[in-house]
């Protein structure tokens, strides 16, 4: 039974699929019968010539019996909607204009939404390569300066002993460190020190060699280092033999332990870290309770529900702060998740606008697709009357429309498929940070039925309504109109004349939107508030402590350095600090002044620190307000100097000179003052996010030499490229094994550092472009047909008197208003829009109506032009032609 | 004898191949020849009916198809009756017999 079911089958789907071969045995079949009857005439005594013909004769018509065979393979539904098809593709054939537009219309539409849910799918969905994340919480500690704060050791230590009942915790710090090998240039490498249980904790084994020993966490023991996939690929061309081999990290020795695998290394949670090294630190270190600098994640017990783990967490802050006031007074701890933290504060809510806007080019799309449909089937009105007429049902007359749809959407999708594929590859290639790895986006099915589902429904739906629309025509009507003007009636005409409207004023969205960022990142990429970019080089040195174990080495190294940069011709000045001028500075300390009442643990004013070398104001430009700057006068042993800048002069002392008023660190012990000698002017970061300490207080390196440094150099003039070179090398002449990070010309960090706000504003752009250009076709098209509709009635126009102008007028006017009345609606949105980015990029300037109203005017522009195309033509109208042709 | 009004031949056709491959696998020419015979040439297939009815019974199911070797020694294609198409010629049969036997009761009413 079973056997010839699939015999069946087979036969069946031979005929369905293999039609060469079916016909060749159908031929074969027929043949044998003729060839039997000519053998029987031939045995009745006819010649073999006779005998042939009058067995054709008998047999008749081949043809007609196999088509009526043919008929017998395919199911009769089947063939039917095959025949449907292929009718509707030779009807689109027949329109190829009209069927490549929308085609190109729905890939762009659907493919653009595809490229954003891929990304978002890829960004914010996958989830990181640690086994039990949902396990894995990351701790802040809130203040009232930063609600995501850091840890100090001896807090995390606290927080380590008493952590049994919560689970496991572990802390780490970002450390780039520089590696020199024998032969080779030293570079800086991105690493962090970690406490030995780190990677442990996330579950991720290394998949050569070991994990940290909990003894490495002792100094002394310190000096061994696990890798990434991707270093160990690129730069030890991934050799077995990488286990154990010695290195110079910092300038010491220090062996490779392990290499971790390739899935660890994921840009939302630790980055592209290529050196992992435990902490060592020492007993001084970890009892130090000021210096903020380690993040802690902590691994819950499975048994321990959220909410308790959350309490503890909380009760743990607070006991520090209470124990602690002079440190932790106002901080708060607070546990999340480790995934709501691996992608800025804004990015999820800018990924869910990339996608809202996108929808907006749909939906913009497909009412242009709804518009061409309704618009050809308007033209096609006096065929449905007559085949209506003839005895047509409803649903026969919905067939091929339904069909032809259906056809678009096949194409579109894949055509929109490729669309996705080429946006996700460029936003890949886009998103290539400094590290020069791109950001994977990665193929996902639900992404794929998505934009299949997308282009289905959006097709069928925006097919079918003004299918719909057109078949509740009066035959009658119809067939009297003899298609002749056919416009459509009021129903249809404000159909589409809301259609129009709607994309006018979500591309009025789309367009002021991408406006007013990009003109809010040109004005911050190009916002040199308080200093001057112009000849400037900066790069960054870290001098290792095993080579500079004291504060006069690294003084002693300063000033060797800059004395030799100086020595340059082409340099005017130079100068070293803990940060660049026009990043935020994250060196937050809280001060007191002297002879005032002290304020409330926690509530003391904060500003960020810059340590900076004597020079430092005049290399970078930072105008001097009042004062002095620092000079030679600062070294280590007078008394402490500052130089505050001028909003907080103003912020602590009023309209009271500044100059000559003391200040202290609180936690210090004793309190160790310093005289303010002078004022400097406001610096403003660049980057987007608004800085939440306003106030910047400046030490000279003399006083406080930190290891890590910002080299700045002005040169005299443009610096030729060699210079960079050259101040390269002055530095590894002092030390080989010191590499220069990031030596370039401050305008193009700058720009490095914003890529991720660029990327935000060329998928803005690319949405708004296509969003105005399927608008502008959308009213193109709809006004040049109304036009060739109402040619009669222009001729009729003309011929009573009417001059082109009026004419002309008369169509400008019709689309215009359209226009204009999406715009005013569009504004309110844009204006939404505008308010949700100022938001999340408080950095920007975003509230500039003038943008808004400059998009409108030109939006309104656009439009004009769609509609002097088709405005002209009907001006030139020749009236006695247009009447003759009725 | 006359032939049979073509026409009175469509209904049957299907139940008439049925019945002739019911003994044993023939092709096409000798499924006419088979019927033409046994109905002393009253039925006479034209292959413009008997082909298409064949391949739409195949469709069906009923009977199934296989290339063999002919009498003369030619590759032809044979049919021959499925388990299927054996219950839907009794099926078939039984009901042609009493449609008959109907038709004949009201044809021989007094």
């Amino acid at each position: 039974m079973f056997s010839e079911t699939f015999r069946w089958l087979r036969t069946r789907c031979s005929r369905l699929f293999c039609r060469g071969k079916a016909e060749a045995a159908l031929d074969a079949e027929l043949q044998f019968h003729l060839d039997q009857l000519i053998a029987q005439f031939r045995g009745e005594g006819m010649t073999e010539r006779e005998a042939r013909l009058a067995a054709q004769r008998e047999f008749g018509n081949a043809v007609v019996y196999r088509e009526e065979i043919r008929d017998t393979w395919r199911p009769p539904e089947l063939a039917d909607i095959w025949r449907t098809l292929r009718f509707a593709s030779r009807s689109l054939q027949r329109s190829p204009g009209f069927a490549l537009l929308a085609i190109i219309t729905l890939a762009l539409g659907i493919g653009g939404n595809t490229m954003m849910f891929s990304a978002f799918t890829s960004i914010l969905k996958k989830p990181l390569p640690y086994p039990g994340e949902e396990r894995l919480e990351r701790f802040n500690r809130a203040t009232p300066q930063n609600a995501t704060g850091d840890f100090s050791p001896a807090d995390f230590r606290d927080l380590q002993r008493a952590a049994a009942s919560y689970g496991e915790v572990a802390a780490y710090t970002p450390s780039d460190c520089s590696l020199s090998e024998p032969a080779r240039p030293a570079e800086i490498v991105s690493g962090i020190r970690c406490t030995a249980n780190l990677l442990g904790l996330l579950g991720v084994p290394p998949q050569l060699g070991r994990n940290f020993l909990p003894q490495e966490d002792l100094p002394g023991n310190d000096r061994v280092v696990i890798i990434s996939d991707r270093c160990w690929q690129k730069r030890f061309g991934g050799k077995d033999d990488i286990i154990g081999r010695t290195l110079r990290v910092d300038g010491q020795p220090h062996e490779i332990v392990g290499v971790l695998p390739a899935s660890f290394n994921d840009w939302r949670h630790l980055g592209w870290v290529d050196f992992f090294r435990p902490f060592g630190f020492d007993k001084d270190k970890m009892s130090d309770r000021r210096d903020t600098i380690l993040r802690v994640i902590g691994r819950r017990s499975a048994l321990l529900p959220p909410a308790q783990a959350d309490a503890f967490i909380a009760n743990f802050g607070a006991h520090l702060a209470k124990d602690f006031p002079e440190v932790n007074a106002g901080s708060s701890w607070r546990a999340v998740s480790l995934a709501s933290t691996t992608h800025g504060r804004s990015l999820p809510a800018m990924l869910k606008m990339c996608i809202g806007l996108s929808a907006f080019v749909l939906l913009i799309a497909c009412s242009n697709l709804a518009n061409f449909l309704l618009a050809r089937t308007i033209t096609r009105s006096r065929e449905f009357a007559v085949r209506s007429a003839l005895g047509a049902s409803r649903g026969q007359l919905l067939r091929p429309l339904v069909a032809e749809t259906f056809l678009l959407a096949l194409a579109g999708v894949a055509l929109a498929m490729l669309v996705a594929r080429w946006g996700a590859d460029w936003l890949s290639y886009r998103s290539i940070g400094e590290n020069g790895e791109p950001v994977t986006l990665v193929f996902s099915w639900s992404v794929f039925a998505w934009a299949l589902g997308a282009s289905f429904i959006t097709a069928i739906a925006f097919g079918m309504a003004p299918a719909l629309f057109a078949l509740r025509l009066n035959v009658n009507e119809a067939l009297k109109s003899g298609g002749r003007g056919m416009t459509g009636d009021r129903g249809h005409r404000r159909f589409r004349q809301f259609l129009i409207v709607g994309q006018f004023a979500m591309a009025m969205v789309l367009l002021a939107g991408a406006a007013v960022f990009i003109r809010g990142l040109d004005e911050l990429n190009h916002r040199r508030a308080g200093w001057q970019s112009a000849h400037l080089i900066t790069g960054t040195i870290v001098l290792p402590a095993a080579s500079f174990p004291d504060d006069q080495q690294v003084r002693n190294f300063h000033s060797l350095m800059l004395e030799r940069l100086q020595a340059m011709p082409e340099v005017a000045s130079a100068s070293v600090s803990s940060f660049t001028p026009f990043f935020d500075w994250p060196d937050i300390r809280k001060y007191i002044m002297q002879g005032r009442a002290l304020p409330k643990p926690g509530h003391e004013p904060a500003a960020a620190v810059n340590t900076v070398s004597s020079r430092y104001f005049e290399t970078v430009g930072t105008r001097i307000l009042t004062g002095r700057s620092f000079d030679e006068r600062d070294t280590a042993t007078s008394p402490k100097v500052i130089v505050v800048s001028q909003a907080t002069a103003r912020g602590l002392f009023g309209n009271e000179s500044a100059l000559g008023k003391r200040l202290a660190q609180t936690g210090s012990d004793p309190q160790e003052w310093a005289e303010i000698i002078g004022i400097a002017a406001d610096v403003k970061s660049v980057l987007p996010a608004a800085p939440q300490v306003t106030f910047q207080v400046y030490e000279p390196t003399e006083q406080h030499p930190v290891r890590y440094n910002e080299i700045m150099v002005r040169t005299a003039n443009s610096a030729p490229a060699r210079v960079v070179n050259d101040i390269r090398n002055v530095i590894t002449g002092l030390d080989p094994d010191l590499p220069v990070h990031d030596l370039q010309l401050a305008d193009s960090a700058i720009d490095r550092a914003n890529y991720q706000i660029a990327i935000l504003r060329d998928i803005l752009t690319l949405f708004a472009m296509l969003g105005l250009g399927l608008a502008s076709v959308g009213i193109y098209g709809v006004i040049a047909r109304t036009m060739a509709q109402r040619t009669n009635e222009f001729a009729i126009r003309f011929a009573l008197g009417a001059r082109a102008r009026d004419i002309s007028r008369l169509v400008l006017a019709s689309g215009v208003k359209l226009a204009l009345l999406g715009s005013a609606i569009g504004l309110i949105g844009a204006l939404g829009v505008t308010h949700i980015l100022a938001a999340w990029n408080s950095g920007m300037h975003l509230n500039s109506t003038s943008t808004v109203l400059g998009t409108t005017v030109f939006l309104v522009g656009v439009a004009l032009v769609a509609c002097w195309l088709p405005a002209r033509r009907a001006g030139r109208i020749n009236p006695i032609d247009a009447l003759r042709a009725e | 004898m006359d032939k049979v009004r073509s026409e009175l031949l469509q209904g049957t056709l299907d139940l008439l191949i049925l019945r002739t491959l019911a003994g044993a696998a023939l092709h096409g020419w000798d499924i006419a020849k088979r019927i033409a015979v046994v109905s002393n040439d009253r039925l006479s297939l034209k292959q413009g009916s008997l082909y298409p009815a064949l391949h739409r019974l195949e469709d069906r199911g009923w009977i199934e198809a296989e290339w063999g070797i002919s009498k003369a020694g030619r590759s032809a294609k044979f049919y021959r009756l499925s388990r299927r198409g054996r219950k839907e010629l009794q099926v078939e049969k039984a009901h042609w017999l009493s449609f008959a036997t109907a038709v004949q009761n009201v044809l021989e009413m007094e």
